[in-house]
């Protein structure tokens, strides 16, 4: 999967606007990054990727590219 | 001194019975005097709750309760090996969180499928005439959440909320042969479940809020699941018995 396919996945998943996540942008400045964006990753990344993750995993994520870096196939 | 949760002599199904909440009750069933068949999959986790329990004339039997088809023969070799039953409890299940978004209907489908599907299903066996003796009891685990579910808890609540309808009805038609069925409403037991809960961003706070006699020792679910077993709880049938630690107040 490409970085363009992962973002638009995440974008999907957080229900935002296409285009309007990128990389360099901060997890915790991201608006649409709640409790619920969380758990749905935490799914994602089970379903798509056979990648168990926890909450404590996600709290180490700084940026959106340490978020596309860990979505790889397990 | 008395017990009226005295258990001797009856013979208990307890699915789920490797971990959690259905460990504790088949730990507490065997203290009170009740032979038990043990039900899950996992037949090592089997072995481990038996090691643990008093009494005799115990036995394992490890099946996946996902393959709802092959219930009724499951539940014919319980009765062949251990006698009529007294009493039946499900606790087998599973606690996965997914918002609207994740609820697909596979996801529906599984948790349905264990919770509700294999309890409507382990009810009509367990309750053929050669099956159980007059005077059983039948348990369903459910939750708080059949009333009262939280956001990414739709799936989870739907399926407990069947389980709770369904001994309404079930209870009437088995009345006649005094015997009894209900579900229990946890709130959040101290289990495994919790753990998840606390891995996938619960919000501890948040359920401590709601849930203010705090999160339930798990011996303590056992305990109320073995009361509604027992001749104490002989008037209680076709509903819920709440067991929330103030959840729902």
């Amino acid at each position: 999967m490409t970085d363009q396919e992962k973002l638009a996945l995440l974008e999907e998943t957080f229900e935002m606007d296409e285009g309007s996540l990128k990389p360099e942008m901060k997890l915790d400045e991201v608006e649409k990054f709640d409790s619920i964006a969380k758990l749905s990753l935490i799914v994602l990344m089970d379903d798509e990727f056979g990648k168990i993750i926890k909450s404590e995993d996600i709290k180490a994520l700084v940026t959106v590219q340490d978020l596309l870096n860990i979505m790889t196939k397990a | 001194m008395i017990n009226p949760m005295d258990l001797t002599g009856k013979h208990v199904v307890i699915t789920g019975a490797s971990a959690g909440i259905g460990r504790a009750t088949t730990v507490q069933a065997s203290k009170l005097g009740a032979r038990i068949s043990l039900i899950a999959r996992n037949e090592e986790r089997l072995k481990e709750t038996l090691d643990m329990l008093d009494g005799e004339g115990h036995r394992c039997f490890a099946f996946d309760l996902n393959n709802v088809d092959g219930i009724e023969s499951l539940v014919k070799n319980v009765v062949l090996q251990g006698g009529a039953l007294d009493g039946f409890v499900h606790c087998a299940g599973i606690g996965p969180n997914r918002p609207i978004k994740l609820t697909k209907p596979s996801f529906v489908e599984e948790v349905t499928r264990i919770h509700f599907f294999a309890f409507a299903e382990l009810l009509r066996c367990v309750s053929a005439r050669n099956c159980a003796n007059d005077g059983a009891s039948f348990v369903g685990v459910s939750s708080v959440a059949a009333v009262h579910g939280n956001k990414a808890q739709g799936a989870y609540a739907a399926a407990k909320s069947a389980m709770t309808a369904i001994v309404h009805p079930y209870s009437k038609e088995l009345a006649p042969r005094g015997i009894r069925v209900n579900t229990i409403s946890f709130g959040m037991v101290e289990t495994s479940m919790y753990k998840g809960f606390l891995e996938t961003g619960g919000n501890n706070n948040e359920l401590l809020r709601e849930q203010y006699l705090g999160v339930i020792p798990v011996e303590y679910a056992g305990n109320a699941i073995c009361f509604l077993l027992s001749d104490a709880a002989k008037y209680i049938s076709g509903g819920s018995l709440n067991y929330d630690a103030g959840a729902l107040s």
